[in-house]
């Protein structure tokens, strides 16, 4: 599979421990690579640096073949990116501003800008100065986008937006990912990338702790649920069998157990000698995953 | 006891913008979410709350008191957070701070210091250049440094890192275990549900539901997914078991099947699916964000298109 972006052991020390350290991460052709982790640990600095804006003390970064630093011009001109903090510069109204990124982009044709203009329901009308949050947002999504440009970089690219035009843009990105572009975004919401990725990088402190395919985490074999039942015998009488029970909570009568899927039909037939107050299933998600390695130590 | 009131509450700006005809009550010692997109009314009902404006028919009341001629008499008792901080220019931190206590007549720091402590505000330095996060912690501390026991707090966390946003989320249940009554606007799932004991949603101006938190949390009513080792076993199971009315069937997709069923029949779809062979069997969760996005359809469209004239 091509690499689209490649970067190899990239170290950029700001000092005080601040800074990345020695990240390897690639991202395929057509592939949509989500990138979390908490504030201050190394997302933004990983995306500069892919950017051109940082240059990295080791290591190298290729986008399509290019050297991320040295051919910096020449990549934000086919790259789509969102900056994590968006600072503007001096044009009078968003529809200046789109129509600078358009020409600078080499786009004669709107028609793309203007469709995603509808769907994020921006006046681009607006003074840019006097923009909020959500509207500036809006703003550099659709200059990102309008170039239909292979690559899209985007670096927390929810922020501000309500939960309405959340969906609205998760919906343009998806249509992105159905077009075959090769697509890096950095959140801070489980879920978007969840609902979105093929695969996603946790970085911790610097480094990448962990690269999980959501495949994986969805088509788990086994799977957990959590039952209560109506009367204390029953919830002691289930206990005796060989379930795996992961938590026990005696003064509910609850019992939480991992189970493969394909002994679900077993547990059922078990369940019939006994009262059942409800059962309900503990998913198995991306936080969790991400939580559990932390849990586990796995994760500095 | 009451402490928040808004009843038959309209204000209309034209073109279907404003509010109409909305009514809710927060108890004391409740938190009280209004959850909705940007445009709905939540910034409209809370400036009306604060006596800034007139309502055009019904009534917003805090403690009881109409708010629109009564403001002076319990401004002092609610701490408000608005949505967009804009903060006098040409004063430190410091100053600002030193101006709020004034007005608010606090003689006593150690609560200033304890929330500037908690919210790792740094106080030194022009209001003017700080960043947006310094700006609303010092926001924070201005409306609540006379403790107030009505919290309105309008988007409270944009604009906030994540770690801060678990702080004020902690502050908040903290409050409410204090027996403060807060109503919360907010768009961010995660901290209306954190927070809130009772959630309204508001679209177009009109609540269009209302509940309890933990209604949704822990929901009696489950829907489960259930895929039949054949197509035979799915109507074998149909056949004998559908028509006892212990549970509805939603939707069925080759040899799977979307049941919606209450907790008190759980024990009659066991035994019915012990008599069937199944390959798997999930449950589908509603979350706040399910129950919020069935409620909003997208619409509505405005906004402008560019036109590619060149000057």
């Amino acid at each position: 599979m091509e690499k689209v972006i490649e970067i190899k052991d990239v170290t950029k020390d700001f000092g005080n421990g601040r800074g990345i350290f020695d990240i390897d991460l690639s991202i395929y052709k057509g592939e949509m690579l989500g990138f979390i982790g908490p504030n201050g640990a190394g997302k933004t600095t990983t995306i500069r640096t892919i950017m051109g804006f940082i240059k990295p003390d080791k290591g190298s970064i290729t986008v399509k073949g290019m050297d991320a630093w040295k051919d910096s011009a020449r990549i934000k001109q086919f790259v789509g990116y969102v900056p994590g903090e968006i600072g503007f510069p001096d044009y009078k109204s968003g529809t200046d501003f789109l129509k600078a990124i358009a020409e600078f982009k080499g786009v004669k044709d709107l028609s793309y800008a203007n469709y995603l203009i509808e769907k994020l329901q921006l006046d681009p009308s607006a003074n840019l100065k006097r923009m909020s949050k959500g509207m500036k947002q809006k703003t550099a999504i659709v200059a990102s986008l309008l170039a239909d440009n292979d690559i899209i970089i985007l670096d927390e690219p929810t922020t501000g937006l309500d939960p309405l035009m959340r969906v609205s843009f998760l919906d343009i990105i998806k249509a992105e990912k159905a077009k075959g572009k090769t697509i890096f975004m950095s959140s801070h919401v489980y879920e978007e990338l969840e609902k979105t990725c093929d695969r996603v990088a946790l970085i911790n402190n610097g480094r990448i702790v962990d690269v999980v395919k959501l495949d994986d985490i969805k088509n788990r074999k086994v799977t957990d649920f959590k039952i209560e039942f109506t009367n204390q015998d029953d919830y002691l009488n289930f206990k005796r069998l060989n379930y795996q029970i992961i938590r026990d909570q005696e003064t509910y009568n609850q019992v939480t157990i991992t189970i493969e899927k394909d002994r679900i039909k077993m547990l059922f037939n078990d369940l019939t000698n006994y009262q059942v107050k409800f059962i309900a299933e503990i998913k198995y998600t991306l936080e969790r995953h991400f939580n559990e390695l932390i849990r586990r130590g796995e994760v500095i | 006891m009451i402490k928040i009131e808004v009843e038959h509450f309209t204000k209309d700006y034209g073109f279907g913008r404003g509010v109409f005809d909305i009514s809710f009550q927060i108890h004391e010692g409740e938190v009280y979410g209004f959850l909705g997109p940007n445009g709905a009314g939540k910034s409209t009902t809370i400036r009306h709350l604060l006596g800034f404006s007139k309502p055009d028919k019904g009534h917003t009341r805090i403690l009881g008191m109409e708010t629109f001629t009564n403001y002076d008499k319990f401004m002092d008792k609610i701490g408000y957070l608005p949505g967009e901080i804009a903060l006098p220019e040409g004063l430190t931190g410091y100053e600002f701070i030193e101006m709020i206590k004034e007005l608010k007549r606090v003689k006593d720091d150690k609560y200033i210091k304890y929330l500037c402590d908690l919210f790792e505000v740094d106080p030194t330095g022009e209001t003017k250049r700080m960043s947006l996060g310094m700006k609303r912690k010092l926001a924070i501390v201005a409306a609540f440094m006379n403790d107030p026991e009505i919290l309105i707090l309008d988007e409270p966390t944009s604009g906030l890192d994540l770690k801060m946003q678990q702080v004020f989320i902690d502050f908040i249940k903290e409050e409410k275990e204090r027996g403060k009554t807060i109503l919360l606007s907010s768009h961010i799932f995660s901290e209306v549900d954190a927070t809130c004991d009772r959630i309204a949603i508001i679209k177009e101006g009109k609540i269009v539901a209302e509940f309890y938190a933990t209604d949704l949390k822990h929901s009696k009513n489950k829907k489960y997914e259930v895929e039949f080792s054949s197509l035979d076993d799915l109507h074998v199971f149909r056949n004998l078991y559908e028509k006892s009315g212990k549970f509805t069937i939603i939707n069925q997709e080759d040899n799977h099947l979307l049941i919606n069923i209450n907790d008190e029949n759980i024990n009659y779809l066991i035994k019915a699916l012990s008599h069937v062979h199944f390959r798997s069997f999930s449950q589908l969760k509603e979350t706040l964000e399910d129950y919020f996005m069935k409620y909003y359809k997208e619409d509505r469209d405005f906004g402008g298109a560019i036109q590619w004239k060149k000057s």
